[in-house]
């Protein structure tokens, strides 16, 4: 008995160390760019490269509070609500629709499943000028709602093809069950089904979040007024503003990442937990 | 398992109230814009006309211009199934093998897999400014670890040769793709049932038989939507290639949807910018119909 | 194949859900100019000429510009808060677009009938969009007999003025006193003396000579000059002048003197790395005085002429205003009136550091800065890009032509004789 404990905690350690080491590969770059944010603009540019800074230097960081016109907590926070409205907005619409495509055979729903794939066909590029005249029409040009609607474009179609496999590998039994307790399918698919699905559905809302987080194109063309403008839009600021001037570029993307990277670790629990418990199992 | 008795899918089609509100509002916003687009590729709006209303219908002039004009749109389409095809090859490989290994149970498996999701997390334009910087010539961090591992003798130019150019963009595309792969495969992973694993063991198969007995069929439907949502959004990536090489040089990554931007917005040449990005369309269009096909062989089964 | 019928029926459905609400947009696509100062009433600003029953203009007036400078954008705001304290009538505000955004906000604000009053732009692109249509005819507004002709001519197509020069820059070569003097070199003149020197200030850390070379508007302004001092005009790549200014360009970069990744430079870039010490001598322009001057004072360089092959040659760059027709037309002329007075405009030039448009503003606008007089001396051998509504498209031949040389992607001859096939076709020759 002891032998195979001493065995299986020799296979944690192996397998914990390696995945360290992947870890440290796939984490490089963040590494990297968060060392040079700290070097002098001198220090950046040394043959060989310098892994510390070998002087610490904070002026990078100092000189993004000190930006005037672009606050960038401001900006933050329009990322957040644009995103979360996205997300939001993917969920509604996806987790019911993902249902209808898993567990019914009705008719048209090829075409159906065809529709959703094609609209995420076009690239950004011809999206904008249509869209942006859909927007002024329904006059939400210049406000968040126009991003979010753009942004939740994305997230819903992929929201629907993840979760379908969610619902489809949720045993028929557990919806006869319920049926035969006196609930009818709409009840039964939100006193049953959502809660089953529930891991999918987080890493859906995720998803559609990210998606939203990381959108550049719309944010830009779509809202005008600086004060309103996704934290990306700042990335094009500060591109323009300094070039290659790397310390001052790295401290950007650094205070960029930092928040994303706390909301995932933050919800990351959540996430991954979900998925490997394995409800559905069950 | 039992069957579940006819008699409740009798009313199928309730199941389209479900699907029609989604439905509904992507073809609102996004049903428009394709049809806006496919007219306009067909006309011949410049800069001269764009206000003017003379929009000539030209039928497939502006297709048959980008092929015989010059050779960029060809090199684009090369480029972009080169780009999509290499992604999703070595993203889905990774991706699959690190959801593998962190299924499984040890002291360290889910806190880094967690942290192994940053990379996706990122917004686009920074994972290409940061990788970027890691290419440059002289002061790269990649170079400088070619040359000190003695891989290579001299800087490799990598974004400023058109040969190296498209391989940094894709492994950059694969580093942001990998953690995509690695969570959806994953997660498919947790809804096979371990007895499955369970009793093929006592039937004495090997890993690699269950891997391709169990794991592989059971995992289809997940990893039919990976590879195509993959293919999708690969296909049509913009921000990354934009940020890091704008195309260049000399359009050796130079892709159908930076060069439906370019000549959009760079050039004024609104019909063949709109006609670039129908060819894209068409391409993901038959992919889908591939697509539309396992789900049918998927529901026969 | 009967379940894809049922598709289009639903596409079709869909189509005419949504023409109901962007039934005008559809439609807009066939309207007739004349008939957009209805739809740019929308506009948040919304101007309303009327208002008050008197002739005055009134109403608010929104500008687009790109500068990101900070320095820039103060400037400009001033500018606009003197205007708007000077009067009561109308309000003006600036809004910032990103320069690598400008033109695709103003082509969708075209296309969407939703754009601003007052644009200040990239002079090259001026042409294009007053072709589009959307700048105003201001001929009769403003007297430009005192400006020099070639800003005015960007602002000018078909013999009518369609927008105001803001303000001109050009482009010098700029080195490090201290590098060349350490190497014992002369300033060059000629492009032979130019490779001699770049070699012999060329060391393991730090490139001779460089100039921004992307593949778009920016780098062919920088590039332009070789082929303008061979004699050879921006329409004849694929003449004896052009081939000799791509050989120039190739032994530039084959020497090892011309970083390669300057294709990936913006200017901005071009002037970070040479005050950073790893460039000694780089082609740049004007607005970038400023700049240097305050980030490294102690940095000791200069300026000197471009050095040429037949005659002295430099690009001219600089922005227009233009007044985009059906604004709020009026108010945004007032504005242009008073921010081209000459203490408006010679605050706006000294605080960016460019050279007033108007030459009766310009004369003693540097006296005693021997660096910003270099440059008032160069504008006479400044040469404008186009004016041509097709500018773009040339400039985009060019720019692939000198990117496939330096990439070594094409020789010099068939870069040419490809670029010059496109722009032959443009011109319809």
């Amino acid at each position: 008995m002891s032998a195979k404990i001493m065995a299986s905690r020799r296979k944690d350690i192996i397998y914990s160390v390696i995945a360290v080491l992947l870890l440290l590969i796939m984490l490089f770059p963040l590494y990297w760019i968060f060392v040079t944010s700290l070097k002098l603009e001198k220090e950046i540019f040394r043959n060989p490269p310098t892994f510390w800074p070998t002087q610490l230097n904070l002026k990078s960081y100092m000189v993004q509070l000190e930006i005037g016109d672009f606050n960038m907590f401001r900006s933050f926070g329009n990322s957040l609500i644009i995103s979360g409205g996205a997300m939001i907005i993917s969920i509604i619409l996806a987790v019911p629709a993902s249902y209808g495509v898993a567990r019914f055979n009705f008719k048209g729903k090829k075409p159906i499943v065809l529709g959703f794939l094609i609209t995420q066909m076009l690239p950004v590029s011809v999206l904008l000028t249509p869209l942006f005249i859909i927007f002024k029409n329904m006059n939400l040009y210049n406000t968040f709602w126009s991003t979010i609607i753009a942004d939740s474009t994305i997230g819903i179609p992929f929201s629907i093809l993840i979760l379908k496999n969610y619902f489809a590998s949720i045993p028929k039994e557990l919806e006869e069950a319920a049926y035969i307790d006196g609930l009818n399918r709409f009840t039964a698919f939100i006193r049953m089904l959502i809660p089953i699905a529930k891991q999918g559905v987080v890493v859906c809302g995720v998803f559609s979040f990210l998606y939203a987080w990381g959108d550049l194109a719309y944010g830009m063309t779509f809202i005008i007024d600086q004060r309103r403008r996704p934290i990306t839009a700042g990335i094009f600021n500060f591109l323009g503003q300094y070039g290659t001037k790397w310390s001052y570029l790295s401290a950007f993307a650094v205070v960029t990442i930092i928040p994303v990277a706390l909301i995932f670790i933050f919800m990351q629990k959540y996430i991954i937990s979900g998925m490997t418990s394995g409800a559905v199992k069950g | 398992m039992t069957k579940i008795r006819k008699g409740f899918f009798r009313y199928d089609n309730v199941g389209m109230l479900f699907v029609l509100p989604a439905f509904i509002y992507m073809i609102s916003f996004v049903g428009y814009p394709i049809i806006y687009n496919f007219i306009l590729s067909l006309q011949n709006v410049t800069v001269k006309n764009l206000r003017t209303g003379q929009h000539e219908f030209v039928t497939f002039k502006n297709y048959i211009d980008l092929f015989t004009h010059d050779d960029v749109l060809v090199r684009s389409i090369v480029n972009t199934l080169v780009f999509t095809v290499a992604c999703l090859i070595f993203q889905f490989l990774i991706g699959f093998a690190l959801a593998l290994f962190f299924n499984r149970e040890f002291w360290l498996s889910r806190p880094v897999r967690g942290l192994m999701m940053i990379p996706w997390m990122i917004p686009i334009t920074i994972s290409g400014l940061i990788f970027k910087f890691m290419f440059s010539n002289d002061v790269g961090i990649i170079n400088f670890f070619l040359k000190t591992l003695g891989i290579v003798k001299d800087n490799i130019e990598w974004l400023t040769n058109p040969k190296t150019a498209m391989p940094a963009v894709i492994m950059t595309n694969i580093w942001i793709g990998i953690p995509f792969n690695m969570i959806l495969l994953a997660a498919g992973l947790t809804t096979i049932p371990s007895e499955l694993y369970e009793s093929a063991s006592i039937d004495g198969a090997s890993k690699v038989q269950r891997l391709f007995r169990i794991t592989l069929p059971l995992l289809r439907p997940t990893i039919e939507s990976v590879l195509i949502l993959g293919f999708i959004y690969t296909f049509k990536v913009y921000d990354l290639v934009y940020v890091m090489t704008t195309g260049g040089p000399v359009n050796a990554t130079q892709l159908l949807s930076t060069y439906s931007y370019k000549l959009s917005f760079d050039m004024f040449k609104y019909s063949q910018g709109a006609a670039v990005a129908n060819i894209l369309f068409i391409v993901l269009f038959l992919v889908s119909l591939l697509y539309l096909r396992f789900i049918d062989t998927e529901i026969e089964t | 194949m009967k379940n894809y019928r049922w598709l289009i029926a639903v596409l079709v459905l869909a189509t005419m859900l949504i023409g109901l609400f962007t039934g005008c947009g559809a439609k807009e696509e066939q309207t007739p100019v004349t008939e957009s100062p209805e739809v740019s009433t929308q506009a948040p600003t919304g101007s309303d000429k009327s208002e008050g029953g008197s002739d005055l203009p009134s109403g608010n007036v929104t500008i687009w510009y790109y500068w990101e400078t900070e320095g820039h954008q103060k400037a400009l705001n001033t500018l606009i808060q003197r205007f708007n304290d000077s009067q009561d009538r109308i309000t003006v505000q600036a809004k910032y677009v990103p320069f690598a955004d400008m033109k695709k906000q103003l082509s969708i604000g075209a296309s969407a009938g939703e754009l601003p009053d007052l644009v200040i732009l990239d002079n090259p692109d001026h042409a294009a969009f007053a072709a589009m249509g959307i700048f105003a005819d201001i001929t009769d507004e403003f007297d430009v007999s005192t400006y020099y002709p070639g800003p005015i001519n960007s602002c000018t197509l078909d013999g009518r003025l369609y927008g105001v020069p803001f303000g001109s820059n050009c482009l010098l070569l700029f080195y490090n006193v201290d590098m060349l003097e350490a190497a014992g070199q002369k300033v060059p003149t000629t492009w032979d003396e130019l490779l001699e020197v770049a070699k012999a200030l060329t060391t393991d850390k730090v490139y001779g000579f460089a100039h921004c070379a992307l593949q778009n508007e920016e780098g062919t302004f920088n590039f332009l000059p070789y082929i303008w001092s061979t004699g050879a005009t921006s329409y004849e790549i694929n003449s004896e002048g052009g081939i000799k200014a791509l050989n120039m360009m190739k032994k530039l970069v084959d020497s090892g003197v011309f970083p390669k990744e300057a294709i990936n430079w913006t200017q901005g870039d071009t002037m970070h790395q040479f005050i950073s010490g790893n460039l000694a001598m780089m082609i740049n322009g004007t607005w970038q005085v400023p700049t240097m001057r305050e980030t490294v004072p102690d940095l000791n360089w200069n300026v000197a002429p471009i050095p040429q092959d037949k005659q002295q040659a430099s690009g001219l760059g600089g922005e227009n205003y233009a007044v985009i027709a059906g604004g709020n037309e009026k108010a945004a002329i007032e504005f242009l009136k008073f921010a081209t007075e000459k203490d408006n405009c010679l605050f706006m030039m000294q605080s960016m550091g460019y050279i007033a448009p108007n030459s009766t503003i310009a004369e003693g606008q540097f006296t005693g800065d021997p660096i910003y007089e270099a440059f008032v001396e160069e504008m006479n051998y400044a040469m404008a890009r186009g004016p041509l509504p097709e500018w773009p498209d040339i400039s985009d031949a060019i720019s692939l032509a000198f990117n496939e040389v330096i990439t070594g992607a094409a020789t010099p001859e068939d870069a040419a004789a490809k670029a010059q096939a496109t722009i032959d076709e443009i011109l319809g020759k």
